[in-house]
């Protein structure tokens, strides 16, 4: 019980360190409010087009649902955005890394502590005025339509989206210079995750294949859990199936995370930090 | 004359000696982008492969359009990308007055030594697709082709105008990462046919923030659609580029160091 609520008071600190810390540039967390709409800008047009041509439904998709789909893309992306690779491999790249291996405090929890406060930071400069945005501007219906699943699948894909990161940043204690696989990576989850297109759009052999790459859990998953029902390469789950195999698969990363962390660290070295 | 470009040209040398330094991580990169450039019109291929489509344009005329906006980023990104990232960073650190103190203009050498040679990977995607278009659209005449050239070297003006316009806030406007993010967003406009646009936005990234002439007007002229409004364009081109230097130039004065 004591483990756990210091844990819970050290997460509270770092994250609230972190939040004032990223307060200062606010307004870099505030691009995102002419970013964002400035993008689902660009989809409105494309997708009218698109259907205006069209019609009928695209893969059961209406234009309302598909519009809805790249808001919920959006503002789950503001939730759950991570740069945990980033800052990993800098640490091992730079040898600051050893300054963490000095303190009481595993760096995984550290991480995860921060982006807690970072997307404290993200719900309230980017989420909620984009929210407002395509909410009353654009008048998209942005309320889901299971709420409790919602939340439950959005912060499922929070740490998806971190475990998987991190162990792309782990990469970093065998290549030290480690952009070239985060690249390799991010491409590949622009792409599958449902972020560019929703996957159902893909050939057939590619959607079964998404069921055992982490890329759908961390967008796809959520987003439609947002939109009220799931399926993929012809196979529709039940929202509450869904959410619990994308928490069967966040279980898996997080001991995959474990396993790398392990044999990574004794790959490690510094020369002074 | 000749000084300059010996400068570029060791800085060319510079920036690919310096990926070789990680061999694997570069060649991952340009493997990479490369293979993300090819796929990158994605979502035109899985668009039109659903059975619909933009209406009055065939699946590689949209290919097209996007090929040669990648092309026209990729080279912008290669010879002045860095210009940004670079001016922001010297300002943030207070480092600026090391630039300031060498005898060639500041411009010219912030430009000169962020050549980025990992941006290969994404001409060469798009001039694998621009190829692939081609071949599919139709014979281009010769008068095409030169408006073409014409029409795609005011694309690069004003990608550079902008770069300059975005490292100049750098001098005020401290830490502003996310500034490339905006020009980001709007230039998305120039990666599809204009007419799914309305009138406004047409306005707006015709002459105002010319981002139609990065792919769109460069391949209508191939097309055989360039309209005389999209010529019209040429001029906020030339406006925005020599903006962006009389910009970037005046804001240069107004740094404020702190020793280096």
């Amino acid at each position: 019980m004591n483990n756990i609520k210091h844990r819970f008071e050290v997460i509270k600190a770092v994250a609230l360190v972190t939040y004032k810390e990223w307060s200062a540039y606010r307004t870099h967390s505030m691009v995102s409010i002419f970013v964002g709409p400035v993008y689902f800008l660009v989809q409105y047009f494309i997708w009218n087009a698109v259907y205006g041509n069209q019609g009928a439904a695209l893969h059961g998709l209406e234009l309302e649902q598909m519009l809805r789909y790249y808001g919920a893309i959006a503002l789950i992306g503001y939730l759950t955005m991570d740069f945990a690779d980033w800052n990993l491999q800098m640490l091992v790249h730079s040898g600051k890394f050893l300054t963490f291996q000095l303190r009481p405090i595993h760096h995984r929890f550290f991480a995860l502590s921060q982006k807690l406060g970072h997307r404290v930071l993200g719900f309230l400069f980017e989420f909620l005025p984009c929210f407002l945005i395509f909410q009353f501007i654009f008048k998209i219906d942005m309320i889901p339509k299971y709420l409790g699943f919602t939340i439950i699948s959005i912060l499922f894909a929070f740490f998806m989206n971190f475990y998987v990161n991190y162990c792309i940043g782990l990469s970093a204690f065998w290549l030290v210079q480690a952009s070239g696989i985060r690249n390799v990576f991010q491409a590949l989850s622009s792409v599958f995750s449902g972020a560019l297109i929703p996957l159902v759009f893909f050939p057939d052999f590619i959607q079964k294949l998404l069921f055992f790459l982490p890329f759908q859990y961390t967008t796809y998953v959520p987003a439609m859990v947002f939109s009220g029902s799931y399926t993929l390469a012809g196979i529709s789950m039940s929202i509450p199936q869904i959410v619990l195999l994308q928490g069967i698969i966040l279980l898996l990363t997080i001991g995959l995370s474990e396993v790398l962390y392990r044999r990574a660290i004794y790959r490690f070295t510094a020369a002074g930090g | 004359m000749k000084k300059y470009l010996m400068i570029y040209k060791e800085s060319m040398r510079v920036s690919i000696a310096s990926a070789a330094t990680y061999r694997a991580n570069f060649i991952l990169h340009s493997i990479i982008t490369l293979l993300g450039n090819i796929v990158f019109p994605l979502v035109t291929l899985l668009i039109y492969g659903s059975g619909a489509s933009f209406e009055g344009w065939s699946m590689y005329e949209v290919l097209l359009i996007q090929s040669i906006f990648t092309m026209s980023t990729g080279l912008s990104n290669m010879f002045f990308g860095g210009m940004v990232w670079n001016t922001m960073e010297h300002v943030r650190e207070g480092t600026f007055e090391t630039v300031l103190i060498k005898p060639v203009d500041c411009m010219f050498y912030l430009l000169a030594t962020n050549f980025g040679i990992h941006s290969f990977g994404v001409v060469a995607g798009g001039m694998v697709v621009f190829i692939i278009s081609l071949v599919h659209v139709g014979n281009a005449t010769i008068v095409m082709w030169l408006q073409f050239l014409l029409l795609f070297l005011m694309g690069l003006f004003v990608m550079l105008g902008m770069e300059l316009l975005m490292a100049a806030t750098s001098f005020k406007w401290v830490a502003n990462s996310r500034i490339p993010e905006m020009y980001g967003s709007v230039r998305q406009f120039g990666n599809y046919p204009q007419t799914i646009f309305n009138k406004s936005i047409i306005y707006l990234t015709s002459f105002i923030l010319p981002v139609g002439m990065i792919g769109f007007f460069p391949a209508s002229a191939l097309l055989g659609r360039l309209e005389w409004w999209m010529l019209v364009s040429i001029f906020p081109c030339i406006l925005f580029l020599m903006l962006g230097i009389w910009v970037y130039r005046y804001m240069v004065r107004l740094y404020e160091g702190v020793g280096g």
